[in-house]
């Protein structure tokens, strides 16, 4: 991280630990019982492709140093498998606090470092909103048409492959073409307009 | 015996032979599944990555349309089990009101524990026509199913053995290996196929160099990743089965099972020929 030195010494100044309290606050995870024994991130299968490892996520917190945790590319490639979770000898849920850090990227003006990943989501709850389940051959197909998404997969060449595997898929009979839509669409949707703060 | 089933969307598309697999099986063991009248997705990743509100409040229907018949639940597919298991205690706890009527009393059961119950083991048994003798398979069971322990309930959560013994009630021989809850990648290849492939390929290996023939999966979206994963266009790949299909070739040796292995990207046949399972 460049100039996270003057950072620290700043964020720490401004706002002591307001963003742990809220942190611990919303996931109920006991981030300040964090000692750095490293074994989330040891356990981690993805650890070698995150930017901040996970204890690393734990320390940042403490320290308050939101901004650098929301534009990492850790919160996106987690897979929450609950590696780190489990392992963890201080019962700190690491993998509950990375999932909330996503939460709170999500819903903030930045921009994801993983736009796929992160379209990904957002196409999949957008499928279940017009369904109420999830087809694969619709949530890819929604997902090929966000903006920017196709230019990204020609340029890479992975949409080429991504057709013959979508043949192939099709020849052996694995994708089913139409959606089923679920009888109870009212209630489902009557939810998402809740979640938006829409009165229902 | 009667079961509300939540089959999760999976098993309508992608995994329609483990869905056709699951209901021959449990008619073979005359289990009665009720599948939950008009059941909606679970929300899966997406649904807690973006909104952990969502994450309770979508599994929670489901709960309630399963707790009007009145019966337990089984789930097939791990990220649901997880999925539903979570909003259950969000909902026992009073931490999240949902906008259903559910007391979340009724049990979610994962289907490989609940078919590896001792009665239930004995039942498999004693249903076998043609044991699986000779098959060598490694049992993989991923991340949701086991963990977070306190979720699912796992007490075994390092070496589950939960499929290890269904799997050696039909005659097949499970192989002890070290990668049995190591994560396959999930759905990261959509955005990431780099870490993907790297995750997949690590365990194929360690399979390959176990000395199994074959692994056995109960996730979906496990089976997915491990049975489209190619290493180069001539390198031999190994059969991923679901579990229940195994079960199915014990019970009834070569019947309906070939409809399903069609649906395998991987083509079992060969392998199952070879060791004159199929008739």
């Amino acid at each position: 991280m460049k100039g996270t030195e003057d950072k620290a010494r700043k964020l720490i100044g401004d706002r002591g630990n307001h963003f742990l309290k809220r942190m611990e606050g919303e996931t109920g995870a006991n981030i300040s019982a964090c000692f750095q024994c490293f074994r989330c991130t040891n356990a981690c299968p993805i650890s070698h492709y995150m930017d901040i490892k996970p204890h690393q996520v734990i320390r940042y917190i403490q320290l308050g140093w939101r901004e650098e945790l929301l534009q990492s590319a850790t919160i996106w490639v987690c897979l929450s498998c609950e590696m780190c979770t489990t392992y963890c000898p201080n019962e700190v849920q690491v993998a509950e606090t990375i999932n909330h850090l996503r939460n709170l990227a999500a819903h903030s003006s930045v921009a994801p470092r993983e736009k796929q990943l992160a379209l990904f989501h957002q196409t999949f709850l957008e499928a279940l909103h017009h369904f109420g389940r999830v087809n694969e051959f619709w949530l890819m197909g929604a997902l090929n048409l966000k903006p920017g998404v196709l230019k990204e997969k020609i340029r890479t060449g992975a949409l080429a492959e991504e057709m013959a595997l979508g043949l192939l898929l099709l020849r052996k009979g694995k994708l089913k073409l139409m959606p089923h839509r679920c009888r109870a669409m009212a209630e489902i949707r009557k939810l998402y307009r809740q979640q938006r703060g829409e009165i229902g | 015996m009667k079961l509300a089933f939540y089959p999760g969307c999976s098993l309508e598309g992608m995994a329609n032979d483990y869905a056709r697999s699951i209901t021959a099986v449990f008619r073979d063991l005359d289990i009665e599944l009720v599948e939950i009248k008009d059941w909606s997705c679970c929300g899966a990743t997406a649904a807690h990555s973006l909104n952990e509100l969502m994450a309770v409040t979508l599994p929670a229907r489901n709960l309630a349309e399963a707790e009007k018949m009145g019966l337990d639940i089984v789930a097939p597919c791990a990220n649901c089990f997880n999925r539903l298991r979570f909003s259950q205690i969000m909902i026992q706890k009073k931490i999240i009101d949902v906008p259903w009527e559910v007391t979340a009393k009724s049990t979610v059961h994962e289907m490989t524990r609940f078919l590896a119950g001792p009665e239930m083991l004995a039942k498999i048994s004693a249903r076998v026509r043609k044991p699986l003798k000779g098959l060598k398979v490694v049992c993989y069971y991923g991340c949701q199913m086991v963990r977070p322990p306190r979720i699912t309930g796992f007490t075994d959560y390092e070496n589950p053995r939960t499929m290890d013994r269904i799997v050696a009630a039909v005659g097949a021989e499970a192989l002890d290996w070290s990668y049995k809850t190591t994560c396959c990648g999930a759905s990261i290849g959509i955005g990431r196929r780099d870490i993907q492939e790297s995750l997949t390929m690590r365990l194929l290996d360690k399979a390959r160099q176990t000395g199994a023939e074959a692994v056995v999966v109960s996730c979906p979206l496990c089976q997915a990743n491990l049975d489209m994963f190619r290493r180069n266009k001539t390198g031999a790949n190994i059969p991923v089965f679901y579990f229940t299909e195994l079960m199915r070739i014990a019970f009834e040796p070569g019947r309906a099972c070939r409809r399903w292995f069609r649906m395998h990207i991987t083509d079992p046949v060969p392998l199952l020929s070879k060791k004159e399972l199929l008739r």
